[in-house]
Protein backbone atom coordinates (compact mmCIF):
# COMPACT_ATOMS: atom_id res chain seq x y z
CA UNK A 1 0.00 0.00 0.00
CA UNK A 2 2.52 1.85 0.46
CA UNK A 3 4.33 1.65 -2.37
CA UNK A 4 1.69 2.31 -3.96
CA UNK A 5 1.27 5.72 -2.03
CA UNK A 6 4.99 7.02 -2.89
CA UNK A 7 4.22 5.69 -6.72
CA UNK A 8 1.26 8.29 -6.77
CA UNK A 9 3.11 10.95 -5.29
CA UNK A 10 6.43 10.91 -7.32
CA UNK A 11 3.75 10.77 -10.27
CA UNK A 12 2.15 13.74 -8.88
CA UNK A 13 5.16 15.62 -7.99
CA UNK A 14 7.14 15.29 -11.65
CA UNK A 15 3.40 16.59 -13.15
CA UNK A 16 3.43 19.25 -10.98
CA UNK A 17 6.63 20.53 -11.34
CA UNK A 18 6.60 23.82 -12.72
CA UNK A 19 3.77 25.03 -10.51
CA UNK A 20 5.99 23.46 -7.68
CA UNK A 21 9.43 25.31 -8.00
CA UNK A 22 7.62 28.53 -9.00
CA UNK A 23 6.48 28.03 -5.20
CA UNK A 24 9.19 26.80 -3.19
CA UNK A 25 11.58 29.57 -5.51
CA UNK A 26 9.32 32.19 -4.12
CA UNK A 27 9.17 30.74 -0.74
CA UNK A 28 13.42 30.63 -0.76
CA UNK A 29 13.19 34.01 -1.90
CA UNK A 30 10.86 35.35 0.79
CA UNK A 31 13.32 34.11 3.65
CA UNK A 32 16.45 35.98 1.69
CA UNK A 33 18.20 32.23 1.25
CA UNK A 34 19.11 32.57 -2.49
CA UNK A 35 20.84 36.13 -2.58
CA UNK A 36 23.67 35.35 -3.40
CA UNK A 37 22.53 32.14 -6.22
CA UNK A 38 22.55 33.14 -9.90
CA UNK A 39 19.12 31.94 -11.25
CA UNK A 40 20.62 28.83 -13.28
CA UNK A 41 21.91 27.70 -10.01
CA UNK A 42 18.52 27.81 -8.28
CA UNK A 43 16.79 26.24 -11.68
CA UNK A 44 19.38 23.40 -11.48
CA UNK A 45 19.42 23.10 -7.93
CA UNK A 46 16.17 22.55 -7.75
CA UNK A 47 15.30 20.50 -10.88
CA UNK A 48 18.12 18.36 -8.84
CA UNK A 49 16.17 18.09 -5.77
CA UNK A 50 12.88 16.81 -7.71
CA UNK A 51 14.60 14.29 -9.29
CA UNK A 52 15.92 13.14 -6.02
CA UNK A 53 12.83 13.32 -4.15
CA UNK A 54 11.00 11.50 -7.03
CA UNK A 55 13.24 8.93 -7.78
CA UNK A 56 13.60 8.00 -3.82
CA UNK A 57 9.81 7.76 -4.05
CA UNK A 58 9.71 5.34 -6.83
CA UNK A 59 12.07 3.05 -6.42
CA UNK A 60 12.66 3.36 -2.35
CA UNK A 61 16.29 3.54 -2.34
CA UNK A 62 18.31 6.36 -1.06
CA UNK A 63 21.85 6.01 -3.49
CA UNK A 64 20.75 9.26 -5.58
CA UNK A 65 20.23 11.17 -2.32
CA UNK A 66 23.56 10.08 -1.22
CA UNK A 67 25.73 10.71 -4.08
CA UNK A 68 23.89 14.87 -4.70
CA UNK A 69 24.66 14.99 -0.82
CA UNK A 70 28.56 14.22 -1.05
CA UNK A 71 28.16 16.75 -4.17
CA UNK A 72 26.40 19.48 -2.81
CA UNK A 73 28.70 18.98 0.68
CA UNK A 74 31.91 19.46 -1.23
CA UNK A 75 30.41 22.15 -3.53
CA UNK A 76 29.08 23.91 -0.22
CA UNK A 77 32.48 24.11 0.88
CA UNK A 78 33.94 25.59 -1.94
CA UNK A 79 31.35 28.22 -2.84
CA UNK A 80 30.82 28.95 1.55
CA UNK A 81 27.39 28.31 1.05
CA UNK A 82 26.11 27.20 4.66
CA UNK A 83 24.25 24.42 6.04
CA UNK A 84 21.16 25.75 6.53
CA UNK A 85 21.07 27.42 2.89
CA UNK A 86 21.18 24.00 1.78
CA UNK A 87 19.32 21.96 4.40
CA UNK A 88 16.68 25.09 5.18
CA UNK A 89 16.04 24.91 1.01
CA UNK A 90 15.39 21.20 1.39
CA UNK A 91 12.99 21.79 4.18
CA UNK A 92 11.49 24.63 2.35
CA UNK A 93 10.79 21.82 -0.31
CA UNK A 94 8.97 19.59 2.07
CA UNK A 95 6.70 22.55 3.04
CA UNK A 96 5.69 23.11 -0.29
CA UNK A 97 4.85 19.13 -1.28
CA UNK A 98 2.97 18.99 2.13
CA UNK A 99 0.90 22.27 1.51
CA UNK A 100 0.24 20.96 -2.49
CA UNK A 101 -0.64 17.52 -1.11
CA UNK A 102 -3.16 19.15 1.20
CA UNK A 103 -5.07 20.90 -1.26
CA UNK A 104 -4.88 18.43 -3.67
CA UNK A 105 -6.23 15.48 -1.56
CA UNK A 106 -8.18 18.06 1.05
CA UNK A 107 -11.56 15.40 1.42
CA UNK A 108 -9.59 12.36 0.84
CA UNK A 109 -9.07 9.95 3.60
CA UNK A 110 -5.81 8.80 2.39
CA UNK A 111 -4.36 12.30 3.17
CA UNK A 112 -2.31 11.11 6.29
CA UNK A 113 -0.66 8.43 4.58
CA UNK A 114 0.40 10.84 1.69
CA UNK A 115 1.78 13.48 3.80
CA UNK A 116 3.40 10.76 6.22
CA UNK A 117 5.01 9.07 3.40
CA UNK A 118 6.19 12.12 1.71
CA UNK A 119 7.40 13.24 5.08
CA UNK A 120 9.86 10.16 5.57
CA UNK A 121 11.47 10.02 2.46
CA UNK A 122 12.27 13.63 2.62
CA UNK A 123 13.39 13.79 6.08
CA UNK A 124 15.78 10.56 5.24
CA UNK A 125 17.16 12.54 2.38
CA UNK A 126 17.39 15.47 4.90
CA UNK A 127 19.31 13.61 7.37
CA UNK A 128 22.05 12.27 4.68
CA UNK A 129 22.96 15.70 3.62
CA UNK A 130 23.27 16.78 7.39
CA UNK A 131 25.66 13.91 7.54
CA UNK A 132 27.59 14.58 4.65
CA UNK A 133 27.91 18.22 5.82
CA UNK A 134 29.63 16.70 9.05
CA UNK A 135 31.53 14.12 7.28
CA UNK A 136 33.05 16.87 4.92
CA UNK A 137 33.85 19.25 7.87
CA UNK A 138 35.82 17.37 9.53
CA UNK A 139 37.62 16.22 6.86
CA UNK A 140 38.37 19.14 5.87
CA UNK A 141 39.56 19.82 9.35
CA UNK A 142 41.77 16.93 8.95
CA UNK A 143 43.17 17.48 5.75
CA UNK A 144 44.43 21.51 7.51
CA UNK A 145 45.93 19.60 10.42
CA UNK A 146 47.71 17.22 8.53
CA UNK A 147 48.87 19.41 6.05
CA UNK A 148 50.09 22.45 8.96
CA UNK A 149 52.12 19.31 11.01
CA UNK A 150 53.88 18.28 7.36
CA UNK A 151 54.63 22.16 7.27
CA UNK A 152 55.85 22.08 11.19
CA UNK A 153 57.87 18.87 10.74
CA UNK A 154 61.42 19.11 8.17
CA UNK A 155 63.12 21.97 10.14
CA UNK A 156 66.59 22.52 8.36
CA UNK A 157 68.87 24.55 10.27
CA UNK A 158 71.75 26.29 9.81
CA UNK A 159 74.35 25.74 12.12
CA UNK A 160 77.63 26.71 10.26
CA UNK A 161 78.33 28.25 7.32
CA UNK A 162 77.89 25.30 4.63
CA UNK A 163 76.34 22.94 7.84
CA UNK A 164 72.81 22.02 7.94
CA UNK A 165 71.16 19.84 10.60
CA UNK A 166 67.71 18.26 10.33
CA UNK A 167 66.53 17.12 13.18
CA UNK A 168 63.64 14.65 12.38
CA UNK A 169 61.23 13.69 15.11
CA UNK A 170 58.24 11.03 14.87
CA UNK A 171 57.03 8.81 12.49
CA UNK A 172 57.85 9.37 8.98
CA UNK A 173 55.60 8.02 6.24
CA UNK A 174 56.03 8.11 2.49
CA UNK A 175 54.07 11.71 1.99
CA UNK A 176 56.43 12.82 5.21
CA UNK A 177 60.05 11.21 3.48
CA UNK A 178 59.21 12.56 0.13
CA UNK A 179 58.95 16.07 1.52
CA UNK A 180 61.57 15.59 3.35
CA UNK A 181 63.75 15.00 0.73
CA UNK A 182 62.53 18.14 -1.62
CA UNK A 183 63.33 20.25 1.35
CA UNK A 184 66.44 19.28 2.34
CA UNK A 185 67.59 19.37 -1.07
CA UNK A 186 65.92 22.91 -2.22
CA UNK A 187 68.24 24.14 1.24
CA UNK A 188 71.39 22.74 0.36
CA UNK A 189 70.84 24.46 -3.32
CA UNK A 190 69.74 27.90 -1.15
CA UNK A 191 72.61 27.84 1.72
CA UNK A 192 75.20 26.30 -0.94
CA UNK A 193 76.03 23.77 2.23
CA UNK A 194 78.41 20.93 1.60
CA UNK A 195 77.83 19.07 4.88
CA UNK A 196 74.31 17.52 6.10
CA UNK A 197 73.44 16.12 9.43
CA UNK A 198 70.47 14.20 9.23
CA UNK A 199 69.52 13.49 13.46
CA UNK A 200 67.15 10.18 14.12
CA UNK A 201 66.96 10.23 17.88
CA UNK A 202 63.68 11.05 17.39
CA UNK A 203 62.37 8.44 14.75
CA UNK A 204 60.53 5.79 16.50
CA UNK A 205 60.38 3.20 13.62
CA UNK A 206 62.31 3.20 10.98
CA UNK A 207 61.13 0.38 8.27
CA UNK A 208 62.62 -0.77 4.84
CA UNK A 209 60.44 2.62 3.22
CA UNK A 210 62.45 4.98 5.22
CA UNK A 211 65.65 3.64 4.75
CA UNK A 212 65.10 3.21 1.36
CA UNK A 213 64.50 7.34 1.19
CA UNK A 214 67.01 8.19 3.37
CA UNK A 215 69.54 6.95 1.57
CA UNK A 216 67.65 8.48 -1.85
CA UNK A 217 68.37 12.00 0.16
CA UNK A 218 72.08 11.09 0.40
CA UNK A 219 72.35 10.39 -3.15
CA UNK A 220 70.61 13.18 -3.89
CA UNK A 221 72.69 15.47 -2.06
CA UNK A 222 76.17 13.82 -3.24
CA UNK A 223 74.67 14.51 -6.48
CA UNK A 224 74.27 18.09 -5.22
CA UNK A 225 77.72 18.47 -3.97
CA UNK A 226 77.10 17.73 -0.18
CA UNK A 227 77.96 14.71 1.99
CA UNK A 228 75.70 13.36 4.30
CA UNK A 229 76.09 12.06 7.91
CA UNK A 230 73.33 10.11 9.66
CA UNK A 231 73.21 10.38 13.50
CA UNK A 232 71.14 8.65 16.27
CA UNK A 233 70.22 5.34 14.96
CA UNK A 234 68.83 3.68 17.73
CA UNK A 235 69.58 0.31 18.24
CA UNK A 236 67.14 -1.74 17.60
CA UNK A 237 66.42 0.14 14.63
CA UNK A 238 69.75 -0.45 13.21
CA UNK A 239 68.96 -4.13 13.88
CA UNK A 240 65.91 -3.74 11.52
CA UNK A 241 67.94 -1.91 9.04
CA UNK A 242 70.49 -4.58 9.11
CA UNK A 243 67.83 -7.60 9.26
CA UNK A 244 65.83 -6.40 6.27
CA UNK A 245 69.20 -6.11 4.60
CA UNK A 246 69.31 -2.31 3.76
CA UNK A 247 72.66 -1.33 1.84
CA UNK A 248 74.29 1.05 4.08
CA UNK A 249 78.22 1.20 3.37
CA UNK A 250 77.06 4.11 1.18
CA UNK A 251 76.10 6.26 4.46
CA UNK A 252 78.23 7.82 6.87
CA UNK A 253 77.03 7.23 10.15
CA UNK A 254 77.53 8.25 14.11
CA UNK A 255 76.29 7.34 16.94
CA UNK A 256 75.05 10.60 18.20
CA UNK A 257 74.68 14.16 17.19
CA UNK A 258 77.79 15.41 19.37
CA UNK A 259 80.01 13.23 17.68
CA UNK A 260 78.12 13.30 13.68
CA UNK A 261 79.17 17.89 14.22
CA UNK A 262 82.81 17.12 15.40
CA UNK A 263 83.24 14.66 12.25
CA UNK A 264 81.09 17.71 10.34
CA UNK A 265 83.91 20.22 11.51
CA UNK A 266 86.57 18.26 10.85
CA UNK A 267 85.26 17.62 7.22
CA UNK A 268 84.83 21.50 6.71
CA UNK A 269 87.89 22.05 7.65
CA UNK A 270 89.82 19.75 4.64
CA UNK B 1 76.04 26.03 -32.08
CA UNK B 2 79.48 25.42 -30.46
CA UNK B 3 79.36 25.08 -26.48
CA UNK B 4 82.92 26.79 -25.73
CA UNK B 5 84.99 25.08 -23.68
CA UNK B 6 87.48 27.53 -21.60
CA UNK B 7 90.74 27.60 -19.89
CA UNK B 8 91.59 28.38 -16.25
CA UNK B 9 94.72 27.53 -15.09
CA UNK B 10 95.33 23.71 -15.72
CA UNK B 11 91.35 23.32 -15.67
CA UNK B 12 88.74 22.92 -18.62
CA UNK B 13 85.03 24.81 -17.40
CA UNK B 14 82.58 23.79 -20.01
CA UNK B 15 79.14 25.55 -19.41
CA UNK B 16 75.83 23.65 -20.57
CA UNK B 17 73.74 27.17 -21.00
CA UNK B 18 70.67 25.11 -23.23
CA UNK B 19 69.14 22.19 -23.71
CA UNK B 20 71.05 19.79 -25.98
CA UNK B 21 69.97 17.51 -28.68
CA UNK B 22 71.61 14.01 -27.68
CA UNK B 23 73.28 14.80 -31.69
CA UNK B 24 75.37 17.97 -29.70
CA UNK B 25 75.76 16.29 -26.98
CA UNK B 26 78.03 13.71 -28.62
CA UNK B 27 79.77 16.37 -30.69
CA UNK B 28 80.68 18.10 -27.16
CA UNK B 29 81.98 14.77 -25.59
CA UNK B 30 84.23 15.32 -29.06
CA UNK B 31 85.23 18.42 -28.66
CA UNK B 32 86.03 18.12 -24.93
CA UNK B 33 88.31 14.78 -25.05
CA UNK B 34 90.35 16.61 -28.20
CA UNK B 35 90.92 19.98 -26.27
CA UNK B 36 91.90 18.05 -22.90
CA UNK B 37 94.46 15.89 -25.46
CA UNK B 38 95.59 19.78 -26.90
CA UNK B 39 95.88 21.65 -23.53
CA UNK B 40 97.07 18.72 -21.53
CA UNK B 41 94.25 19.96 -18.73
CA UNK B 42 95.03 18.37 -15.66
CA UNK B 43 90.76 19.01 -14.54
CA UNK B 44 87.67 19.39 -16.15
CA UNK B 45 84.56 21.08 -14.54
CA UNK B 46 81.12 20.86 -16.27
CA UNK B 47 78.33 23.27 -15.37
CA UNK B 48 74.60 22.46 -15.84
CA UNK B 49 73.22 25.17 -13.37
CA UNK B 50 71.08 25.80 -16.19
CA UNK B 51 69.46 22.58 -17.19
CA UNK B 52 66.10 21.95 -16.03
CA UNK B 53 65.86 18.79 -17.59
CA UNK B 54 68.82 15.76 -17.43
CA UNK B 55 67.94 12.40 -19.49
CA UNK B 56 69.29 9.13 -19.06
CA UNK B 57 71.25 9.62 -22.64
CA UNK B 58 72.77 13.17 -21.08
CA UNK B 59 73.92 12.05 -17.99
CA UNK B 60 75.36 8.38 -19.16
CA UNK B 61 77.15 10.49 -21.46
CA UNK B 62 78.74 12.90 -18.76
CA UNK B 63 79.73 9.96 -17.20
CA UNK B 64 81.57 8.99 -20.24
CA UNK B 65 82.95 12.25 -20.22
CA UNK B 66 83.99 12.25 -16.96
CA UNK B 67 85.44 8.08 -17.42
CA UNK B 68 87.29 8.98 -20.77
CA UNK B 69 89.11 12.33 -19.17
CA UNK B 70 90.47 10.34 -16.19
CA UNK B 71 91.80 8.04 -18.55
CA UNK B 72 93.31 11.51 -20.42
CA UNK B 73 94.89 12.47 -16.69
CA UNK B 74 91.82 15.10 -16.22
CA UNK B 75 89.88 14.79 -13.60
CA UNK B 76 85.97 15.81 -13.98
CA UNK B 77 83.38 17.10 -11.45
CA UNK B 78 79.74 18.08 -12.36
CA UNK B 79 78.53 21.16 -10.94
CA UNK B 80 75.19 22.80 -10.14
CA UNK B 81 72.84 19.96 -10.45
CA UNK B 82 69.56 21.53 -9.47
CA UNK B 83 67.78 19.47 -6.59
CA UNK B 84 65.08 18.14 -9.01
CA UNK B 85 67.60 17.24 -11.57
CA UNK B 86 69.25 15.56 -8.35
CA UNK B 87 65.76 13.73 -7.14
CA UNK B 88 64.63 12.99 -10.32
CA UNK B 89 67.67 10.75 -11.38
CA UNK B 90 68.21 9.50 -8.25
CA UNK B 91 64.68 8.19 -8.68
CA UNK B 92 65.69 6.76 -12.21
CA UNK B 93 68.44 4.64 -9.65
CA UNK B 94 71.24 6.00 -12.01
CA UNK B 95 73.71 7.81 -9.39
CA UNK B 96 75.32 4.10 -8.62
CA UNK B 97 75.78 3.57 -12.13
CA UNK B 98 77.90 6.61 -12.91
CA UNK B 99 80.02 7.41 -10.15
CA UNK B 100 80.49 10.88 -10.95
CA UNK B 101 82.08 13.59 -8.85
CA UNK B 102 79.66 16.30 -8.37
CA UNK B 103 80.09 19.81 -6.36
CA UNK B 104 77.44 22.28 -5.54
CA UNK B 105 78.92 25.46 -8.00
CA UNK B 106 81.36 26.24 -9.90
CA UNK B 107 84.11 27.61 -7.30
CA UNK B 108 83.64 24.60 -4.99
CA UNK B 109 84.13 22.47 -8.23
CA UNK B 110 87.70 23.62 -8.68
CA UNK B 111 88.65 23.70 -5.00
CA UNK B 112 87.64 20.16 -5.05
CA UNK B 113 89.93 19.47 -8.27
CA UNK B 114 92.64 21.40 -6.56
CA UNK B 115 92.26 19.26 -3.57
CA UNK B 116 92.27 16.30 -5.89
CA UNK B 117 95.80 17.43 -7.53
CA UNK B 118 97.46 18.22 -4.35
CA UNK B 119 97.24 14.43 -3.27
CA UNK B 120 98.02 13.19 -6.68
CA UNK B 121 100.99 15.15 -7.02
Amino acid sequence: MSMNLNKELSLLFEGHANQLKEQWISEMKKLGFLEQVSDDEIEKQFTNLCDIVVSTLKTGKYDDAEKYARDIAQKAVLQHMTVDQVIGGMLKLQDVYQCFIFEKFKDDKRLCDLVSACATVINKIVSINALAFVEESEQEILQQQKEAMLALSIPVLQIRDEMLIVPLIGIIDSARSQQIVEELLNKIAEYQASIIIIDLTGVPIIDSLVANHIIKTVQAAKMLGAETIITGISPPNAQTLVNIGVDISTLITKNNLRTGLKLADEMLQK
Amino acid sequence: MDIPILKIENFLVVTIQTEMSDDEILKLQKDILSRIKEVRASGLVIDITALDVVDSFMGRTLSNIANTANLLGAKTVVVGIRPAVALTLVELGIRIKWNLNTALNLEKGIDMLKKCIEIRG
